[in-house]
């Protein structure tokens, strides 16, 4: 008996030790889910992997006003945990159910008119954790999978632009500290497209509205009357919207994920949220606190009528880094983009 | 019997895990996972800082090492080490994307220690959002001191409780050391040199800012309030620190923040610049051979006369409560070239003029030490009290103070004083 007894005493005390060894402090690494080595793990796609095939309960979805990333060609898709649905919600992202994948994958149209892909990034809801995790998968040469890949890479690329123009530039894949810092929010990770203003459209080609395709997928739960949800303009539709609503859009999903309280450029007092009505917070007369030398000499954000001496049109007009603005994942000057902010500063009333 | 035989196996195995699990256990500063790099580990390096473990340390031998740029986020208790800033030196040079060489976000206890930073096109190191913050032995340095440089040398913002010690900034266009949006900080026994603002306490509460040397830069140390911004400075006190001979040209970006806010605006050959701030105290610094003005307090109206439309919790014009006391100062003969060609240098100039022609009994003496706008509350209770605002001055010097009265400034009616009477502690 008595080595029996002893066998068990080391065997309780090893469990103790491992336990004990185990209390770290809690932290990111800690929770359960452990992101695959490469993307083909998932088994999202079906067919060549290449052609983004979504199979059963991989959802495609687009967005009104989607952010500029380098002319970057971009698929989304989104995957729910069988039998779950995500929640309406008036502000910010839908509230997704933990398991839920969202996939973003970033492509770029080569001069030979062929899609070169990129990055894919990934954004899962740990139910370990409850919160949002990030990670990168940079595709092989041979277009064939993508492997996980945390450190950010330049890429030298030579694509075609919305117009079918060259350009050469050194694409940036972010590393998964850049990826966190667009998508934190007073300290937590959060998704930034999906929210239901910027989901509530009618595909081209489509039959209905994106939204009611959820809902009646049992994809999307209390949902209200189409009529009471809110909807982000289009920034490209100029039938439909005003320069104002298009413009405000485009500044909300480019920079209002960092500038907004609790975001990323919280310092600069600069808040640029579709529903912000704070002329100073806007940048309208705003003087910049900590731009540096990135303001280009000049004083204000935005002057009312005169889109030259703004600095928000000039730091998006630029690649500069310190100067570039979104700082991150931009390397090319979104033309079509500062054209729209220019002719809403232009049409301001002067003061 | 077989099964016995197993019994020293499992001792050993457990004896083996029970060592490895104590090498990895906390070292006598409490960090548990120690890294430790050399000159060619950079891209080792990076990828260290981006899966960093909570309670983690890095320690970075004596060489130099490139990077495009390094971030650290959501993580808790982080060192970051060298050999020494002399000896470990970050060269941020080749830095393509981002705002800054160094990034950290959302840290609670991070302290970095012993190295260089050196030429990043945006900010050096930028610390957002984090808490129990230590910085200590870290130079921050552009080669190149013109508006080519980035803003901020060393810049914690919105953080808590930051130390900031035995460190040197150099050549930042806005200001070598930044403290924005914090509460609780400490900037001792630290030195800038060839900055526009040597260090800059901006809607920053409780500060102490003490034993430092900041020289040569446009001016030497500003304690700014902003409008619009998350929070209200104040609670600031700055004492034997050592303010000297800040007269350069000011190369913040050519114009900017040229009529408003902000560094831009330090004019050549300040000492001290204090904006819009409120519940200060100045003393026991040596505040020498600033040779425009060794202490400068002004409002927000100065240079915004829509100040006041900007008013609200988080921000106050008019500053308030400001202690100067038992300072020794000294200023040059003339004023620094530099001046000549500054917006509001050319004001100081104009003051000086202006205070001259008045009173033939100065003999054409300088601008007085102590410059204060006299923009006070009483613009806004439209009030005549003498000192409604509480500034009090206990210094010994002759020509000692002028009472700008700015918003006479440019009307027949302008007349400058220099009597302190009403502004002597109580």
């Amino acid at each position: 008996m008595r080595k029996p007894c002893l066998l068990l005493l080391m065997f309780v005390s090893l469990l103790a030790w491992l336990n004990s060894c185990q209390q770290k402090p809690a932290g990111q690494g800690n929770t359960g889910f452990a992101f695959k080595e490469k993307l083909s793990d998932y088994g999202f796609f079906t067919g060549e992997l290449k052609a983004l095939v979504p199979r059963k309960g991989v959802v495609r979805y687009e967005l009104s006003t989607p952010l500029f990333t380098d002319y970057a060609v971009k698929d989304r898709f989104v995957v729910l945990p069988e039998g779950k649905a995500a929640k309406y919600t008036t502000h910010g992202a839908l509230d997704f159910p933990d398991s839920t994948f969202i996939i973003k994958n970033f492509a770029y149209t080569s001069p030979e008119h062929k899609k070169v892909m990129i990055e894919t990034r990934l954004l899962f809801k740990d139910p370990a954790g409850k919160g949002w995790k990030v990670m990168n998968y940079l595709w092989n040469d041979q277009q064939t999978d993508a492997v996980k890949w945390i450190l950010g890479k330049k890429i030298p690329i030579t694509l075609l632009d919305d117009n079918g123009e060259k350009i050469s530039t050194t694409y940036q894949m972010p590393n998964t500290n850049d990826c966190k810092r667009c998508h934190i929010n007073n300290s937590v990770l959060t998704p930034i497209g999906p929210k239901a203003r910027n989901l509530n459209f009618t595909l081209a080609g489509q039959a209905s509205n994106q939204l009611q395709q959820w809902a009646a997928a049992g994809m999307l739960q209390g949902m209200p009357a189409l009529k009471d949800v809110p909807q982000l303009p289009d920034w490209k539709d100029s039938t439909h919207y005003s320069v104002d609503q298009r413009a405000r859009a485009y500044l909300d999903v480019n920079c209002a994920h960092c500038h907004t309280k609790g975001g990323d450029a919280f310092n600069t007092g600069l808040f640029l949220e579709y529903e912000q009505t704070g002329h100073d917070q806007l940048g309208i007369m705003k003087q910049p606190v900590s731009a540096g030398g990135g303001a280009g000499g000049l004083d204000y954000d935005v002057i009312p009528g005169d889109p030259v001496h703004s600095i928000l049109v000039h730091r998006m007009n630029s690649t500069e880094p310190g100067t570039a603005m979104p700082e991150l994942a931009r390397t090319v000057i979104h033309k079509e983009g500062v054209a729209l902010i220019r002719q809403w500063v232009a049409g301001m009333p002067r003061q | 019997m077989k099964r016995y035989n197993r019994y020293p196996i499992l001792a050993l195995a457990l004896a083996g895990l029970l060592m490895a699990c104590h090498s990895s256990q906390e070292d006598k500063d409490g960090y548990k996972t120690k890294l430790s790099f050399g000159p060619g580990d950079e891209t080792k390096i990076a990828e260290a800082f981006l899966t960093l473990k909570d309670s983690s340390s890095i320690y970075l031998k004596e060489g130099t090492y490139k990077f495009d740029n390094l971030s650290i986020a959501q993580v808790k208790h982080i060192r970051i080490e060298g050999a020494g800033p002399d000896k470990t030196v970050l060269d941020f040079s080749s830095q393509s994307q981002g705002g800054e060489g160094i990034r950290v976000t959302d840290v609670n206890g991070f302290s970095i220690h012993g190295m260089t930073l050196k030429d990043s096109k945006g900010d050096l190191i930028k610390i957002n959002k984090s808490r129990e913050v230590v910085i200590t032995y870290l130079h921050a340095i552009w080669s190149v001191s013109d508006s080519t440089s980035g803003g901020y040398a060393i810049y914690p913002v919105m953080c808590k409780n930051v130390l900031i010690e035995n460190c040197y900034a150099q050549g930042a266009s806005d200001a070598g050391i930044y403290v924005g949006q914090t509460d609780s900080a400490i900037v001792r026994k630290c030195k800038a040199y060839k900055n526009v603002a040597g260090c800059e306490i901006e809607n920053t509460s409780n500060a102490q800012v003490y034993d430092n040397d900041f020289y040569g830069n446009t001016a030497g140390f500003l304690i700014f309030d902003l409008p619009d911004l998350s929070q209200r400075g104040g609670h600031v006190k700055a004492y034997n620190n050592h303010f000297h001979d800040n007269n350069e040209r000011n190369f913040a970006k050519a114009g900017s923040f040229g009529s408003t806010w902000g560094v831009g605006n330090a004019a050549p050959g300040s000492g001290v610049v204090i904006l819009s701030a409120s519940d200060i105290e100045l003393y026991n610094n040596r505040i020498i051979n600033n040779n425009s003005s060794a202490i400068s307090v002004v409002s927000g109206f100065f240079i915004d006369s829509n100040a006041g439309a900007k008013m609200n919790d988080h921000y106050d014009p008019i500053p308030k409560n400001i202690r100067i006391h038992d300072n020794e100062m000294q200023v040059g003969d003339s004023f620094p070239p530099a001046v000549y060609e500054h917006h509001t240098g050319k004001i100081l100039v104009g003051l000086e003029q202006q205070l001259n022609a008045q009173d033939p009994a100065r003999k054409n003496a300088r601008l007085p030490f102590i410059t204060y706008d006299g923009i006070t509350s009483n613009v806004l209770t439209k009030g005549n009290a003498a000192n409604p605002d509480s500034i009090c001055i206990r210094q010994q010097q002759p020509n000692l103070f002028v009472n700008v009265h700015a918003l006479q400034m440019g009307t027949k009616e302008w007349r400058p004083d220099t009597d302190v009477t009403p502004f002597l502690c109580k």
